[in-house]
C-alpha cells in the first residue's frame, strides 16, 4: 500500500545490509513463552501442573495445523479467511460420520484431506484463475462454507465420537513415549512443510511468487498451478485440524472454528513468527512456537480470570503488534 | 429521456436484473408485492446495508477495505444506548456523539494503515475484533432496549405516511456521496489514488490524508447504519453489525466499483443496493434460511468480481472474452496494490 511513501521517505535504509533476524524471532517467541508460563505459574501455582502443559502443549496442535496453512498462503502474498470454515465443516461432518458409521480412522483421514483439498481448490480457482483478491475470494467461501456446515449439521451437534477416534485425539500412538498422538502428527505435517518449503523445487517457486509473482512468471514458474497447489494444500491442512479437533475435544458445532476465529488466531500465529505479511518469506518454526506462545497465553488468560470477550481482541492486538514490529525491522517492507 | 438511462454497460445490465428480479418476486413468491406502500416499506429492511456500502464504496475506490465497518456499526450504536440509559443525554445529542465515535473509530483505522503502514486488510482486520471485543464488553449482560417512539421514527417512520424515512436519507445520501466522487477535488483525488497510487504521490496528492479521510467516512456510514438499525428493531446487541460486512462488500464490488480501486460510481452502488435488498428479503419471504440466502450472497461476490475481472475495460464482444478466458497472461499483481 506504501511503497511511494517509503521509497522516497527512507531512501538511506536500503544500503544496510539486512541484519540477521530470522533465528532470533524463534528465540524471542521461545523467551516469551517461558516468560508467561513463569509468570503466571507464580501467581496460579496449578498452572505449572503437568496436566496444565499437557493441555497447552494438545490446544496448540490444532492452531499449529492451521497456522501451517495458512503460512504457506501468506508466503504467496495472500490470506485464507476460509480456513475456520473449512476446519469447522471438517470437524461437522467427520465427527458425525464417525458416530453414524463405524468407519475405521485410516479410512476417514484421506476421505477428509480430499474433502478439504476440494475447498481449497476452490479458493485457489478463484485466486489464480478468475483473479479475484484472496481476501475478498476467501471471505466469499468462509461465508459459502459456514453455511454448509449449518446446513449439513441440520440443528445437530457432535456430543461424542467413536473410540477410535478418540484413541486418536487423546492416546499415544508410540508406547513408552508419553507424547499424544495429535503432537506427533504436528511434528511430522510441520517437518514435512519445511521440508517442501526450504528444500524442494516446490517450495522455492512460492518463494519466489510471494516476491515478486511477475519475476515469477517470467522464470518460467507456473504461477497458476502453484497457487492452486498451495490453497489445495491449505484447505486440507485445515480439514485435517479440523479432525484433530473433534477427535480429540469429541465435540463440534455448527459455529466450531468459525466462532473462535481461528481464522484470525492462525493468521496472528504465522505473523507472530516471523512470516512477512508482504509474502516471500516465510518461518515454519516460528509458526510452530507461535502456535504454542498463543496457545500458553490464552490459557494464561483464562487462569487470570479475563472475560473472554477480550481474546479476539488481545490477538487482534497481537496482530498489529507483529506487523508493526516486522515492517521496523525489515528495511523494505 | 437519453440521459435518464444509464449510460454505462454494467449498470445497464443492473437495471435490467433489477427490473426482472422485482417482477420475478413479485409474480412468483406470494406475499412479496403487499400494495405500493407496504412494498416500499421493504426497503427499511436492507437500507443500513445500503448505508454501509455507501461509506465502503470511498474506501474500495482508493484500493483498500474496510472490514470492521461491522463492529463500527454494533460499538456505535451501543455508545448510544449507553449515552440515553446510563446518562441520560438527550437522544438525538447521543446520536451525534455515537456517529461521532463511529468517525473516530475509522479515523484510527486510517491512523494505524497510514501512520504504523499496516495494509488495511489486516489493519482493519485486527480492529474489527478490537472494536467488538469493546462493544461486548460495554453491552454487558442485558443490552439496552426502548429509545422511544420519536426515535423510533429513523428506522421505522414514513413521510407523509408512505416514504419511508431511511428511503429519503438513502436517497439524499447516495447523491451526496455522487457529487463527492464527480465533482470535488477531493473525490476525484480518491479516484486516482485507486487507479494508480504511485502517480498520484509524485502529482503531489497527500495519498495518506486522502485516505485517513476515507477511513473516517467509511466509519462514520458505518455508525449511522448502527444506529439506523437500533432505531429499527428498538433495541441494540453488540454483534448487530455482524451482518453487514459481507453484503455490503458485495453490493459495492456488485454496483461495478473495482476491488482493486479508481473505478466506479456511486449509481451503480445504489442499484446493487436494491437488487440485492430485493434479492435477500424477497428469499426471506419466500421461506429460505438466513444461512442460505448469506450463501448464495456470498456467491454473487465472487461472481461478479470474477466477471469484472473478466471484462474489465476490454468491452463486452464475444472475442474478448474467449481471448481472456484462453489467455495466459501472467497475473498482475494477485493482491491489491501494497
Amino acid at each position: 500500500m506504501n511503497s511511494a511513501a517509503t521509497a522516497t521517505s527512507e531512501p538511506g535504509h536500503r544500503a544496510k545490509p539486512r541484519p540477521r533476524r530470522r533465528e532470533l524471532r524463534e528465540v524471542t517467541l521461545l523467551v516469551a513463552t517461558f516468560v508467561v508460563v513463569l509468570g503466571v505459574g507464580a501467581l496460579r501455582p496449578s498452572f505449572m501442573s503437568f496436566s496444565n502443559i499437557e493441555f497447552m502443549v494438545l490446544s496448540s496442535v490444532v492452531l499449529g495445523l492451521v497456522g501451517i496453512s495458512q503460512t504457506f498462503v501468506i508466503i504467496t502474498r495472500g490470506i485464507d479467511l476460509s480456513v475456520s470454515a473449512v476446519l469447522g465443516l471438517s470437524a461437522m461432518v467427520f465427527g458425525l460420520l464417525s458416530t453414524t458409521s463405524s468407519m475405521p480412522l485410516w479410512q476417514v483421514l484421506p476421505l477428509c484431506m480430499a474433502m478439504g483439498a476440494v475447498l481449497g481448490c476452490l479458493n485457489g480457482f478463484l485466486v489464480a484463475w478468475l483473479k479475484i483478491p484472496p481476501i475478498i475470494a476467501t471471505l466469499g467461501t468462509y461465508s459459502l462454507y459456514g453455511g454448509l456446515t449449518f446446513i449439513y449439521s441440520n440443528g445437530l451437534q457432535v456430543d461424542q465420537v467413536s473410540p477410535d477416534f478418540a484413541a486418536f485425539g487423546n492416546g499415544n500412538l508410540i508406547p513408552f513415549l508419553p507424547v499424544p498422538t495429535p503432537v506427533l502428527a504436528l511434528i511430522a505435517v510441520a517437518t514435512a512443510a519445511w521440508f517442501v518449503l526450504n528444500h524442494m523445487k516446490f517450495g522455492r517457486n512460492i518463494l519466489a511468487i510471494g516476491n515478486n509473482a511477475a519475476a515469477a512468471y517470467n522464470a518460467g514458474i507456473s504461477v497458476r498451478r502453484t497457487l492452486l497447489a498451495v490453497y489445495t494444500i491449505s484447505g486440507a491442512l485445515a480439514a485435517f485440524a479440523g479432525l484433530v479437533f473433534v477427535a480429540y475435544t469429541g465435540s463440534a458445532t455448527a459455529t466450531t472454528g468459525t466462532g473462535d476465529h481461528v481464522e484470525l488466531q492462525s493468521i496472528a500465529i504465522a505473523l507472530i513468527g516471523g512470516t512477512a505479511i508482504a509474502g516471500g518469506r516465510g518461518n515454519l518454526a516460528g509458526t510452530v512456537i507461535g502456535s504454542v506462545f498463543l496457545s500458553v497465553v490464552i490459557t494464561a488468560l483464562v487462569f487470570l480470570q479475563v472475560p473472554a470477550i477480550w481474546y479476539s481482541a488481545g490477538e487482534g492486538l497481537m496482530i498489529l503488534a507483529a506487523v508493526t514490529l516486522g515492517a521496523r525491522r525489515s528495511s523494505n517492507p | 429521456m437519453k440521459y435518464l438511462f444509464p449510460r454505462q454497460p454494467w449498470d445497464r445490465a443492473l437495471v435490467a436484473i433489477l427490473v426482472a428480479l422485482f417482477s420475478g418476486f413479485c409474480i412468483f413468491t406470494p406475499g412479496f408485492y403487499d400494495g405500493f406502500h407496504g412494498t416500499l416499506a421493504i426497503t427499511e429492511e436492507f437500507l443500513p446495508f445500503g448505508f454501509v456500502a455507501l461509506g465502503l464504496s470511498v474506501v474500495i475506490l482508493t484500493g483498500g477495505i474496510d472490514l470492521s465497518v461491522g463492529s463500527i456499526s454494533g460499538l456505535a450504536a451501543v455508545i448510544m444506548a449507553i449515552l440515553i440509559k446510563s446518562y441520560g443525554l438527550n437522544t438525538w445529542l447521543a446520536v451525534l456523539l455515537a456517529i461521532g465515535a463511529g468517525g473516530g473509530l475509522g479515523w484510527l483505522n486510517g491512523q494505524i494503515i497510514t501512520r504504523l503502514r499496516v495494509e488495511p486488510l489486516i489493519a482493519t482486520l485486527s480492529t474489527n475484533f478490537i472494536y467488538s471485543s469493546i462493544a461486548i464488553a460495554l453491552a454487558g449482560a442485558s443490552p439496552p432496549y426502548g429509545f422511544g417512539p420519536a426515535f423510533g421514527e429513523l428506522g421505522t417512520g414514513a413521510l407523509a405516511g408512505w416514504v419511508p424515512v431511511q428511503l429519503v436519507i438513502f436517497i439524499v445520501l447516495a447523491i451526496g456521496f455522487s457529487g463527492l466522487i464527480t465533482r470535488t477535488g477531493y473525490g476525484r483525488r480518491l479516484v486516482m489514488i485507486g487507479y494508480n497510487r504511485d502517480a498520484a504521490h509524485y502529482a503531489g496528492v497527500s495519498v495518506a490524508s486522502v485516505e485517513r479521510r476515507a477511513y473516517c467516512i467509511s466509519g462514520i456510514m458505518a455508525a449511522f447504519a448502527g444506529i439506523v438499525l437500533a432505531s429499527y428493531y428498538d433495541a441494540v446487541r453488540a454483534d448487530m453489525g455482524d451482518i453487514l460486512l459481507l453484503t455490503s462488500i458485495t453490493m459495492v464490488v456488485l454496483g461495478g466499483i473495482s476491488i482493486f480501486g479508481g473505478e466506479g460510481g456511486i449509481l451503480g452502488v445504489t442499484l446493487a443496493v436494491m437488487i440485492l435488498g430485493v434479492l435477500r428479503q424477497g428469499m426471506l419471504i419466500a421461506g429460505f434460511s438466513d444461512m442460505v440466502t448469506t450463501m448464495l450472497i456470498g456467491a454473487i461476490l465472487l461472481s461478479s468480481i470474477a466477471i469484472k475481472n473478466l471484462f474489465s475495460s476490454r468491452g463486452f464482444d464475444l472475442g474478448s472474452i474467449i481471448r481472456r478466458l484462453s489467455s495466459l497472461r501472467p497475473p498482475e499483481r494477485m493482491a491489491p496494490r501494497s
